[in-house]
Parts: C-alpha cells; sequence; structure tokens
C-alpha cells in the first residue's frame, strides 16, 4: 500500500535535492574566484542597491491582501457548487439558498469593510 | 423548531450587529453592547422552548446533535456570553481608553458583536458530531478569541497576548488537524457514531497516534499540562471580559469536545487502560503544577489563569474515571462542575472589573481593606474564593466532590491524592485574597468603590447561583 506513494517520496526528494544542491553549488562555486564588496552584493538589474533588503511596507497593503484572500476563497467554494447546480437544483432547492446565505455574509463582509475604509486607499 | 435555528439566528444576530455597528456614530457605540446583550437573552428564551430532535428529516442530524447534554452546553455557552456582555459594558471605560483609532475615537462597538460570533461557534460546538463541524465551530470560536484578545491595540500586554494566542492557537489547531486525519485515516469515517464502530477494528498504532495527538490540541484549548504556558500571560493581558469569556466559555466548549472526541477511544478495550492512564497522568500534572504555581502568584489574573488550570484537572480527573459511577455519570459530573465554575469565575472576574475600573490595578495588593471600601464586594470576593476552594455549602465544593465520587469509583487513588493536595493548596491561595479583603487595611486615603446598579444585579445572580448550586445540585443534575 504504501508503494504507491512513492511518487511523492520521489517528489519531495527532488524538491529538497534540488534546493539543496543551488545552496550548495552557489557556495562552492561561487567563492572560488576573487571577492570585493561589489562583487558580493546583490545584483539589482546594474543599480547601485540603496535602502534596506526588507522596508517597511504600508499596513494597506496587508489590508487588500487579506481582503483579496477572503473574497478569492470564496470563488473556490462557489465553483464545485456551480459545477453541480444544473443537476442538483431540481431536487434540492436549499442548495440555491444556501448559496445564497453564504454570499449574504459575505456581503455583510464588504459592507463592514468599505464603511471601515478598509479600501480607501488615500488615508 | 429544529435547534439548529438558534445558531443560525445567533450567527445573524452578530451579522447585524457588525453592520449596525459600521454606521453608528461612536458616541451610541454602548447600545451595540444592550443590543446583542437582547438578543442573547431572547436566543436563551427560544433554547428553553427548544425539545430534543423534533423529527424532521435533514441531513443536519448526521453532523448536529440536539440531545439535552448539547441543549445544555448550548445554554452555558449563551448564559456565558450574556455575562461576558454584561462585563463588557462595564469594563467599557477601561476598553475605550486602549482601543483608540489612528485618527479617531475608540473602537469599541466590535467588542459586542463577536461575542455573539463567538457565542454561535461555542454552541455549534456543542451539537458538532462530525469531526469536520467539530473543526469548524472550533475555528469560529478561536478566531473571534483571536480579535478579542488583542482588543486594546494601545495596550502592549494585550497585544502580547494577542500574539502568543495566536501562535499557540494556530499551532494547536495545527495538530487537531493532523490527529483528526489520522482518525479519518485509521476509521475512513467522519462521524463520531461510525467511528464508533469503526474504531475496534482499526489499528492499534495509529488509533493510538491519533488520540495523542487530539489530546494535545485539546489540552492547549482547555489548558492542561503540559501544554498551559500561554494561559497566564494571555490571561494577564486580554482585557479582563475576554479572560473571563476565554477561561469560561472556551473551557466548557472544549471539554464537551473532549467528552466526544475521547468517547470511542475509552469504548475500544484495547485502547483503553492506555488512554486512561495518558489521561490521569496528565490530570495529575495539571493538578500538582496548576495549585503549585499559583501560591506565589501576586495578580489577581494570573492567579485566576492557574485556578483554571488546576480546575482543568479537576476535571480531567473526571474525564478519566468514566463508567464506575452509575447515576453520577462522568459527563454529568463535568456539566455540573463547568456550572458551578461558570458562577464562580464570572463572579471573581466581575468583581475584579470594578476594582479595577477605580483602581486601574489588578494586583492583589487593590483589594486590600475591600470590605472597608465595599462590603458587598468584598462579600462577592468571599463567595467566589469560597466556592473555587471547595468550601462546603458551595457549588465548588460540590463539584469537587463529585469528582473524587468519581475518581474512587474508578479507583485512582494515586490521583485522587494529588487532588486532595491540590484542593488544600487552593484554600492557601484563594484564602489569601480573603485576607486581603478582610484582614489587610486599605491604603492612606483610598476612596469608597462604586457598583452600577447593572454590576451590582449581576453580582446578586452570581452569588445566588454559587450558593444555590451548593445546596441543590439537582438543579443542574436534572436537565441532563
Amino acid at each position: 500500500m504504501l508503494s504507491e506513494y512513492l511518487p511523492v517520496l520521489i517528489q519531495m526528494i527532488t524538491a529538497t535535492g534540488l534546493a539543496a544542491s543551488m545552496l550548495i553549488l552557489s557556495v562552492v562555486l561561487g567563492k572560488s574566484g576573487n571577492q570585493s564588496d561589489i562583487k558580493n552584493s546583490p545584483y539589482e538589474c546594474g543599480m547601485l542597491p540603496i535602502g534596506e533588503g526588507q522596508p517597511r511596507f504600508s499596513v494597506k497593503f496587508y489590508m487588500v491582501a487579506m481582503l483579496f484572500v477572503l473574497f478569492d476563497i470564496e470563488v473556490v467554494f462557489m465553483y464545485p457548487w456551480a459545477v453541480v447546480f444544473r443537476d442538483m437544483i431540481v431536487t434540492h432547492t436549499i442548495m440555491f439558498w444556501s448559496m445564497l446565505s453564504f454570499a449574504g455574509i459575505l456581503l455583510v463582509a464588504y459592507l463592514y469593510a468599505l464603511k471601515k475604509g478598509a479600501l480607501n486607499w488615500k488615508e | 423548531m429544529p435547534a439548529y435555528y438558534l445558531e443560525i439566528a445567533v450567527v445573524v444576530l452578530g451579522l447585524v450587529l457588525l453592520l449596525v455597528e459600521a454606521f453608528t456614530p461612536p458616541q451610541h457605540k454602548r447600545r451595540i453592547g444592550w443590543a446583542a446583550l437582547a438578543g442573547i437573552a431572547a436566543t436563551f428564551l427560544l433554547l428553553l422552548t427548544v425539545k430534543s430532535h423534533c423529527g424532521c428529516d435533514s441531513p443536519m442530524w448526521q453532523f448536529y446533535d440536539d440531545s439535552s447534554l448539547s441543549l445544555f452546553f448550548k445554554g452555558l455557552a449563551l448564559l456565558c456570553t450574556a455575562f461576558v456582555l454584561m462585563l463588557g459594558l462595564e469594563y467599557l471605560p477601561v476598553l475605550e481608553k486602549y482601543s483608540a483609532r489612528a485618527g479617531g475615537g475608540p473602537a469599541t462597538g466590535e467588542f459586542f458583536a463577536l461575542p455573539v460570533l463567538i457565542c454561535a461557534g461555542l454552541m455549534w460546538m456543542a451539537s458538532a458530531i462530525d469531526i469536520t463541524t467539530i473543526f469548524l465551530s472550533l475555528e469560529l470560536t478561536t478566531i473571534g478569541f483571536y480579535i478579542m484578545v488583542a482588543y486594546m491595540r494601545r495596550n502592549v500586554g494585550s497585544l502580547e497576548a494577542g500574539v502568543k494566542y495566536l501562535i499557540l492557537g494556530a499551532l494547536s489547531t495545527g495538530i487537531l488537524v493532523y490527529g483528526l486525519s489520522w482518525l479519518f485515516g485509521a476509521t475512513g469515517q467522519t462521524g463520531l457514531d461510525a467511528i464508533r464502530t469503526a474504531l475496534p477494528s482499526a489499528a492499534r498504532g495509529p488509533a493510538l497516534f491519533a488520540f495523542a495527538l487530539i489530546l494535545i490540541a485539546l489540552c492547549f484549548k482547555i489548558a492542561a499540562v503540559p501544554f498551559h504556558f500561554w494561559v497566564p500571560d494571555v490571561y494577564q493581558g486580554a482585557p479582563t471580559p475576554v479572560t473571563a469569556f476565554l477561561s469560561v466559555g472556551s473551557k466548557a466548549a472544549g471539554f464537551l469536545v473532549a467528552i466526544r472526541l475521547m468517547e470511542p477511544f475509552l469504548a475500544v478495550e484495547s485502547l483503553r487502560t492506555t488512554c486512561i492512564a495518558i489521561l490521569v497522568a496528565v490530570a495529575c500534572a495539571t493538578l500538582i503544577l496548576g495549585n503549585l504555581a499559583a501560591i506565589p502568584q501576586g495578580n489577581f489574573k494570573r492567579l485566576l489563569a492557574y485556578s483554571s488550570i488546576s480546575h482543568a484537572g479537576f476535571l480531567l480527573l473526571a474525564l478519566a474515571s468514566d463508567r464506575h459511577t452509575g447515576e453520577l455519570t462522568s459527563t454529568r459530573i463535568i456539566a455540573f462542575y463547568l456550572s458551578a465554575y461558570l458562577c464562580m469565575t464570572l463572579l471573581a472576574f466581575a468583581v475584579l472589573i470594578i476594582i479595577n475600573k477605580s483602581t486601574g490595578s489588578d494586583e492583589l495588593k487593590a483589594f486590600d481593606g475591600l470590605h472597608r471600601r465595599n462590603p458587598f464586594l468584598g462579600f462577592a470576593t468571599l463567595i467566589a474564593a469560597a466556592s473555587l476552594a471547595g468550601v462546603p455549602l458551595t457549588a465548588g465544593f460540590l463539584g469537587k466532590f463529585f469528582v473524587f465520587i468519581a475518581a474512587a469509583g474508578a479507583q485512582q487513588w494515586l490521583a485522587i491524592g494529588i487532588a486532595v493536595a491540590g484542593a488544600a493548596a487552593g484554600f492557601y491561595y484563594y484564602f489569601k485574597v480573603i485576607r486581603h479583603v478582610y484582614w489587610n487595611t486599605a491604603p492612606e486615603g483610598a476612596a469608597a468603590i462604586p457598583v452600577s446598579p447593572v454590576a451590582k444585579s449581576l453580582l446578586i445572580i452570581l452569588i445566588a447561583a454559587t450558593l444555590v448550586l451548593g445546596v441543590y445540585p439537582q438543579l443542574i443534575l436534572g436537565l441532563l
């Protein structure tokens, strides 16, 4: 039974092997030549790097990202629902109402986010 | 009326409150709290009219149980939420101070809308008999709590508590899902009934592994050693009404889930001895550590946090002593213990909130000379501490007594010894609070502490409930 999972094991070995070989090769091959500050700095399309590697982003980005995930997941739920809708709606009208209530909950969330100014970019 | 209409009603109430909140001007946010309280009270009245299994045929019954036990825990969740909302109204001045928005006034409306949604999660949890619904309802409550714990965003302690609770809560959720997936893998079923029939023929190794993972995750939720590290810090940092909600509502629902999830394992003879041994070991460790660590605490909230841990130990001991007790089944004992725990813990937190509002301190020193500054508050503290310690004629005593009966029936003599020692240690640190109230003198120039009429009625209800349950436990036991 476990042999069915062999592809998964191969996949895991390939993934870790690829990542490890990249890291190891860059250390082994990269450190052999001459070194200078300029050579060791990250390559940014030929521009001199300015600022830190991890600048602080405005919280607005996170807000939009979170809201995007919320409303994006909605589609994930709707997709399988839409696939079986035509066959099942004849016998189970409840599936229409359950999706309507689900969309209603999201609508409340959307209105709430709108009213609280979560989508207000200028602020 | 099928019982699940109640959850739908509570969810709708929460959504409406959230929407209304967005359109309410800041000076009227208090009304959200009153509306939430009225809605929860109305749902509680509706709950009284619900009969078990209305006979209507619905696929819902695969996932949803409406036995008297479930209805009882729904009632517990609703009552707890109502009390927490009242405490929240009382706590509003502190909340306003620490929840200010960047450019505007305080943001207090959601503080009353979120408990309603958490309550819906707790009620679902009370009825969940399928591992998917158990997990979903657990998440609904936990995610609500993440926000509530970190609600006072201008208070570093609250933020720290929020981060700790978020990380450890997410970790325990991950462990729970992993355990449930092993359970599903071992039995191929998601419904608890089907799992119960499939588990005896399942492989022993995966079943025990699933048991261990599920127990670990639930120990996080109910604050049992060795997964209790988050408890004192989160309890201390969170807004006090939320602490009360966490320690009562979350624990009660967590224990019902524990009863439901452990039951299939305990029913299998080959797994039973091992599972019981693990449960007893966890219970003993919880009793020892909870009680010993409570002794040196000088902060009332931390004291209650360790007290919450030690009560979890007693409840786990009851859970591990099933099957041996005849009339007093361990489920009924746990239900009674949790009702008693609700009354006395909420009473203690109510006193703390009133004192904190006047003195701005959660330390035990703030209780000095309380009986002179407000005799009624002093009396309320006395009842809460006596009941938490387990003085006869209070609800706390009967709860512990029932646990001892059950444990004696199961012949867990070592665990009983530890529990007795723990209860004795409890007398020391709970009576320390009473000493602060009645023996210590108030600092110079300490003013009397005012109690609003709402808070006073709340205290009277809780004191009466603690005393009545202490002499007439049939009130609760008769419901099950």
